[in-house]
């Protein structure tokens, strides 16, 4: 034999006589080999049908606790006159003030969330979503990373704009002020972003420059005066949201509302979504411990946990009335062949 | 003038005895060759030796038999070729074919079998273009075929002939230097390593130290690796189409620009860390019944020929089930997470929110998915796969910490905005549920009206049936072959049909003319 050979067997013996690899490649490791037996079956949806129905209830009763009031406001901040010419209104000087009730349903326990919503705004948007720079709204050294903000990242002639970008640059401007009776209600503007963002996205020594200053204003100035860390609208809205109907979050009202209360909403209609055809929409809201109201999570639990019982049931059903005993042999469908003969044969000698 | 000499002595001898030299067989070779016939093989022998040694190794490894007819097919008086036109052998050959295939077709006896002996001078006019087919035609309703005095080349000409003319899967194994060229040719090529070097090993796709190996290469390895393989590529087309759709549905939401719902970070690590390794475990370690069992029962083989777990229905049906799970998580995410607030302290969910609830599903769908799919749990499959949607909420959390610059959106995500939210856990809950649903209604149905073999054989180990009830276990062990005409077991039943015969003629004559019931009725 060649040398190789030689080589080729020796390995070949040194694996199979070697105890340690011979162990670890016949191991037959502890195994566990479940089988979906009736039982099994049954008790399984009827497991999920227990845990979920009783979820689907609690998280029900959740959305359904919680008072929402909306109203649209866009085409009817408009006056009449101009329902024509929407655009042209938004981007003239004329008087934006407008006024609009909103009539308690229920009794509303504070903390009482006030939400702008917008609808047909593409915030999700490729384009839109990677006009930023975080690292220029973390620290004021940064101010010219400004490359990823075309075309609102150098105001003309006047250095780098900051904070810079779309996002940014078309934040949403329209006020409320709230009143019942003739008594104003403070909204509680602090607190409204995420402690993260405060923290660790916008900077506490970074302040608004240039802003709007790119030719074409999109949406609300900023006070050059406060930090980045401090503007909580910036904040709030720089999350982009993921679906172009969205609500975010502009300010808290801390007293209770009483079922049918009116308050008097007196709002600057400055925000352009006359452009697009996009809706806006005042929005009050309490909370419960599931969130805001959607009654659409307690309904798929009951759906889901419905559909696993009414399996469940009828498994049990099938089970009782065809059964197939367990391990029957003769379900075997592999080829037959009798061995009648053979008893014979010992039989007879 | 020796032979004067030899003449001379050689006479008044008395005769003390005979010796005989066996060529033997390697140990097991019989039992292997009849497994492999119970599980629906066919077996055809292609030798070097002369015609008398390869018929005595055919008879040792019952692949012949007494009671089988034997076909040969030779070229007539090896004197007579000489003279004879080439064309005149052939004609000669071609009968002998014809009439043989004309004997095969009228036999009555379903139980006949034959074996077909030819020998390599004829097998060089039989594999020419114009006779071949009908060769193959002769030799593939034999029980067994022979070929003897064939030259490597011939081997590997008969195993192309097979291979192309019935459009099977062709296995070679052999041991020597001239078995390379069938090894090669063949689909799957076996070497064996041993006495005769490492040549045959060296050309081969598998080698192994001894024959008997075979069996098990073929029985266990074999059928677990067609399980293996199929529910492998099946689980990952529904993997990655249950993931990769739902980034198209979100481009119906985004004006179709573009933008991806998940973090790239998430998309990168899915196929690498989150959803491969239960993967590779499923394919490295399930096995649908023990090994014992499938040797036991030879005939759970023919489902990878039969292809009964790769056929379209299976990968549509899987398709399918990626195709619902995308649209489930999909719809499901977008409609709880609307526009509403998601927690108590009245934040609204932005696309960072919504894309790590919504992968966070996927993660854990697909990975109770697989678990569903196993049936073999180890240790390293319970690691591998509750591991890898363990490893999701890890990289979560530390990908969180990261500072804003390399985690953008997802920074703290976990630990501020979804962990506190009730509605992130229930959104997950009820989400992986309704995925596998429909696949676990399936399954169970499946079992309780239309159970596979090897389902059954679970259940009657599961059961420990087979502990408690040996008649019934080696009962069905019996009934677990395929009809098989070759390997000693066949053998065996030929001799009982022979001795049944016999029984019924004696006792025929028995029988009074007031018919006293014979036992064998």
């Amino acid at each position: 034999m060649e040398a190789t050979d030689r080589v080729i067997l020796a390995f070949q013996k040194g694996i199979q006589s070697d105890p340690n690899i011979q162990s670890l490649l016949n191991k037959n490791f502890p195994a566990c080999k479940p089988i979906l037996t009736p039982r099994w079956v049954v008790s399984t949806f009827m497991l999920i049908a227990i845990v979920f129905i009783p979820i689907g209830i609690a998280c029900l009763i959740g959305s359904r606790d919680v008072v929402e009031v909306v109203e649209r406001y866009e085409t009817e901040c408009i006056p009449v006159l101009n329902r024509t010419n929407t655009v042209q209104f938004i981007q003239s000087d004329a008087d934006k003030t407008c006024n609009i009730s909103m009539t308690i349903p229920k009794r509303m326990k504070q903390p009482i969330y006030v939400y702008y919503q917008l609808d047909n705004f593409y915030q999700n948007h490729r384009r839109y979503v990677k006009s930023r720079s975080d690292e220029q709204l973390k620290s004021a050294s940064k101010e010219n990373d400004t490359s990823a903000c075309k075309p609102e990242d150098i105001a003309n002639g006047r250095g780098a704009i900051v904070p810079c970008g779309l996002i940014a640059w078309s934040l949403f401007n329209d006020t409320y002020s709230f009143s019942r009776q003739n008594q104003s209600l403070t909204v509680n503007k602090k607190g409204i972003a995420w402690k993260s963002d405060k923290q660790k996205r916008f900077g506490k020594n970074v302040f608004p420059k240039n802003f709007q200053g790119g030719g074409l204003v999109g949406g609300a100035t900023l006070n050059e005066s406060i930090p980045l860390n401090e503007q909580e609208d910036l904040m709030v809205w720089m999350r982009t949201a993921a679906l172009p109907t969205f609500r975010k979050l502009y300010g808290k009202i801390e007293v209770d509302l009483e079922e049918k209360e009116v308050i008097n909403v007196t709002l600057m209609n400055y925000y352009n979504t006359y452009s697009f055809n996009g809706k806006k929409k005042l929005v009050l809201s309490t909370t419960s411990w599931i969130g805001g109201r959607n009654d659409f999570l307690g309904i798929a639990y009951l759906t889901v946990g419905m559909i696993s019982f009414a399996l469940s049931m009828g498994f049990t059903i099938v089970y009782f009335v065809k059964p197939r005993r367990l391990g029957d042999p003769y379900l075997l469908i592999m080829e037959q062949r009798s061995w009648i003969a053979l008893k014979m044969f010992v039989e007879f000698f | 003038m020796l032979e004067l000499v030899a003449d001379m002595m050689e006479k008044d001898l008395i005769l003390i005895g005979a010796t005989a030299v066996e060529d033997k067989l390697q140990k097991g070779v019989p039992q292997c060759i009849d497994k492999l016939a119970q599980a629906g093989l066919k077996i055809w022998v292609l030798t070097g030796d002369k015609m008398e040694t390869a018929i005595n190794i055919g008879f040792s490894c019952s692949l012949l038999r007494q009671g089988m007819k034997q076909i040969c097919i030779t070229v007539m008086n090896s004197d007579a070729v000489a003279q004879e036109s080439k064309q005149a052998v052939k004609e000669n050959i071609s009968m002998q074919i014809t009439n043989a295939s004309q004997m095969v077709k009228l036999e009555k006896d379903p139980h006949a079998a034959f074996a077909l002996i030819i020998d390599g001078k004829t097998l060089s006019y039989a594999l020419e273009d114009d006779m071949k087919h009908q060769f193959l035609a002769l030799a593939v309703v034999c029980a067994s075929v022979i070929c003897c005095r064939v030259s490597p080349k011939q081997k590997a000409l008969v195993t192309r002939l097979v291979k192309e003319g019935t459009g099977k899967t062709t296995l070679a194994i052999g041991d020597g230097a001239n078995d390379v060229g069938m090894i090669q040719e063949a689909d799957i090529g076996v070497g064996i390593s041993g006495v005769e070097g490492m040549q045959a090993v060296m050309a081969s796709d598998f080698s192994i130290s001894q024959f008997r190996f075979l069996e098990r290469l073929l029985v266990v390895h074999g059928h677990w690796c067609y399980k293996r393989i199929a529910q492998m590529i099946c689980y990952f087309f529904y993997k990655n189409i249950a993931f990769g759709l739902t980034l198209f549905y979100f481009e119906a939401f985004t004006a179709f620009s573009g933008q991806s719902v998940y973090n790239d970070w998430y998309m990168l690590l899915f196929n690498v860390i989150l959803t491969s390794l239960p993967v590779i475990s499923l394919g490295v370690f399930e096995q649908d019944v023990s090994s014992e069992v499938c040797l036991q029962f030879p005939a759970l083989y023919q489902q990878g020929p039969k292809n009964l777990f790769f056929d379209w229905y299976r990968i549509l049906g899987w398709m399918g089930n990626g195709l619902y799970t995308s649209l489930v998580i999909f719809i499901l995410n977008i409609m709880i997470f609307y526009n509403q607030a998601f927690r108590a302290e009245g934040q609204t969910a932005d696309m960072a929110a919504m894309g790590a609830t919504m992968f966070s599903c996927i993660i854990t769908a697909v990975n109770c998915q697989i678990a569903l799919t196993m049936s073999h749990f180890t240790w390293i499959q319970h690691l591998f796969v509750w591991g890898s949607v363990t490893t999701w909420y890890l990289f979560l959390l530390l990908f969180g910490m990261l500072p804003p610059y390399y985690s953008e959106d997802a920074h703290k995500i976990l630990v501020e905005a979804l962990g506190p939210a009730p509605i992130y856990w229930c959104t997950i809950l009820l989400v992986t549920v309704a995925c596998n649903l429909p696949y676990l209604a399936h399954i169970s149905f499946q079992r309780c009206f239309n159970p596979m073999d090897h389902h059954i054989i679970q259940e009657i180990k599961y059961y420990k049936k087979d502990v408690e009830d040996q008649h019934m276990w080696r009962r069905e062990r019996s009934k677990a072959r395929q009809e098989t005409k070759i390997g000693f077991t066949a053998r065996v039943d030929a001799k009982i049909r022979q001795l049944k015969g016999k029984l019924q003629r004696r006792s025929s004559t028995l029988i009074l003319p007031n018919c006293m019931p014979s036992p064998c009725q």
